[in-house]
């Protein structure tokens, strides 16, 4: 790509990336939240592979899709409003949100702005990714591997509180509703 | 040719591919169901049907529900043919010809299959409807559980190419197509693509026992739209897994693009062959069979790939 494309296409993705990211705390619903948040990080994505990240940028929005779906059907979940449609505020404590929010942007802005921005022509993409599984596999393999268990035992102990034949035995019994004769119910 | 020029043609290419393999796809089914069920296969009224199916969405009025969510509504179609628009982009037509070759196709092409599950979710979600919502619960848990087994059987076929481009995994089955190597890499991936495509006996989200699904409050040119959209995509999903599998363009005496052409067709005959020999399944038997059966299954053909490599 040229560079006056790449610098377009940088300015579009990160157009995105901050409209959507405020539209998350802007709307009214759950869902719509997250699927700002979707476009947030996809486009996050987008930015990542014109830097020559380009297996990572493009993980990073594949991993999103599925992220952003189970979060926004477990929060619909939790509340009170089954389709997430239902209007509700996205953000508590206004006041303070706003005054953090300023405070770690100014934060992250100013070490932005004063630190030394390193120049280090990135690898092409295939050798990017090479080097990358290389260090998942070699250095950093026991973090890696420590992380990977933890997070499979997780979800393995999470399937067996939440199947319905669990330790507790079956899920149905005694969710069924009483007969109509009291009595038949008992001699059964 | 300038660069506006080349995505123009580029773009045109891609929407050609699909429209000429959506419209083939409607027209098998059509035969498919005529074969199936015995009747007399009549020509002309089986090829103006998806003609006549688009006329009739264009004289009919759209619906609204109450408090909708118009801009869900007016995406998630896009999207699905975005999606399988953007697959396409990465099949390869011959030796090293493809439209973009990205280094990391195969993950490209993983991320549109995963975003599949997004657009569906957004078209049973916005409707604000009963009906549409329960497709749109329903496919999340499908697209959740065909995701793993969909990544590692594509993960087998990057093996032995040793490189994640879809080009480069075609041109790594000059001597022995995936089929054979890996011969249970294509039955997943075609499980998986009818779900992705959510197609015959998966067709779970848009199914008739929910009165169409997440379509169930489309009508008129939306409705057509999206049964486009569904089509295109299981299209991407045939001419992609023909690639991955069935050597692409590979093949004696006729020329390549001819080869992905017929595989291709392959593929979507044998989709188009499901819709009608095979019920309907369950829900909780998918996601059953899906991690039960299909990640196992995966797994041990990511491990024989492996293996033939040492």
């Amino acid at each position: 790509m040229t560079g006056a494309l790449i610098d377009l296409s940088f300015a579009a993705f990160s157009l995105v990336a901050i409209v959507a990211g405020v539209r998350v705390f802007r709307t009214d619903s759950m869902v719509r939240a997250a699927f700002y948040l979707l476009a947030s990080f996809a486009a996050t994505g987008g930015i990542m592979v014109l830097l020559g990240a380009e297996f990572l940028g493009m993980v990073l929005i594949l991993m999103m899709a599925g992220e952003m779906l189970v979060m926004a059907i477990v929060m619909v979940m939790y509340m009170m409003n089954p389709a997430g449609l239902n209007p509700m505020v996205m953000v508590h404590q206004p006041r303070t949100a706003v005054v953090a929010g300023v405070i770690a942007f100014l934060a992250i802005a100013g070490v932005g702005l004063s630190g030394e921005v390193p120049s280090r022509p990135a690898p092409d993409p295939a050798a990017a990714t090479a080097e990358l599984g290389r260090e998942l596999l070699g250095n950093s393999m026991l973090v890696f591997q420590t992380a990977g268990v933890t997070l499979l035992a997780t979800m393995v102990g999470a399937i067996a509180i939440a199947a319905p034949r669990g330790r507790h035995g079956d899920a149905a019994e005694g969710s069924e509703e009483p007969g109509l004769q009291p009595d038949e119910e008992a001699s059964a | 040719m300038s660069p506006l020029l080349e995505v123009i043609a580029a773009a045109a290419a891609v929407a050609g591919l699909l429209a000429v393999g959506a419209l083939a796809l409607a027209i098998g089914d059509g035969v498919a169901g005529a074969v199936v069920a015995g009747r007399p296969i009549r020509v002309l009224p089986l090829l103006t049907a998806p003609v006549a199916r688009a006329m009739l969405a264009a004289r009919t009025g759209s619906t609204t529900t109450e408090r909708p969510d118009g801009a869900g509504r007016a995406v998630a179609p896009a999207l699905l043919a975005g999606l399988a628009a953007l697959a396409m982009v990465l099949l390869p037509l011959g030796p090293g010809v493809a439209l973009a070759d990205p280094d990391t196709g195969f993950v490209v092409y993983s991320a549109a299959v995963a975003f599949v599950m997004i657009a569906v979710f957004l078209h049973g979600w916005s409707p604000n409807s009963t009906l549409p919502l329960h497709g749109a619960y329903r496919f999340g848990a499908v697209a959740l559980s065909f995701q793993i087994p969909f990544l590692l059987a594509m993960l087998a076929t990057a093996l032995p190419a040793q490189s994640l481009s879809i080009v480069r995994i075609v041109e790594a089955q000059a001597g022995l197509w995936n089929v054979v190597r890996e011969p249970l890499g294509l039955p997943i991936y075609l499980v998986v693509g009818l779900a992705v495509g959510f197609w015959g006996p998966l067709n779970l989200p848009d199914g008739d026992d929910l009165a169409g699904g997440t379509s169930a409050e489309d009508a008129g040119w939306a409705r057509w739209l999206w049964q486009v959209a569904r089509l295109s995509m299981l299209v991407a999903v045939a001419a992609l897994g023909a690639a991955a599998f069935l050597g692409g363009y590979f093949g004696p005496i006729l020329p390549g693009p001819l080869w992905v052409a017929l595989k291709t067709g392959l593929l979507l005959a044998v989709m188009a062959g499901a819709q009608h020999l095979l019920a309907r399944v369950r829900i909780e038997r998918f996601v059953g069979v899906a991690w039960v059966l299909l990640v196992p299954l995966a797994l041990l053909n990511v491990f024989v790939s492996g293996a033939f490599l040492l």
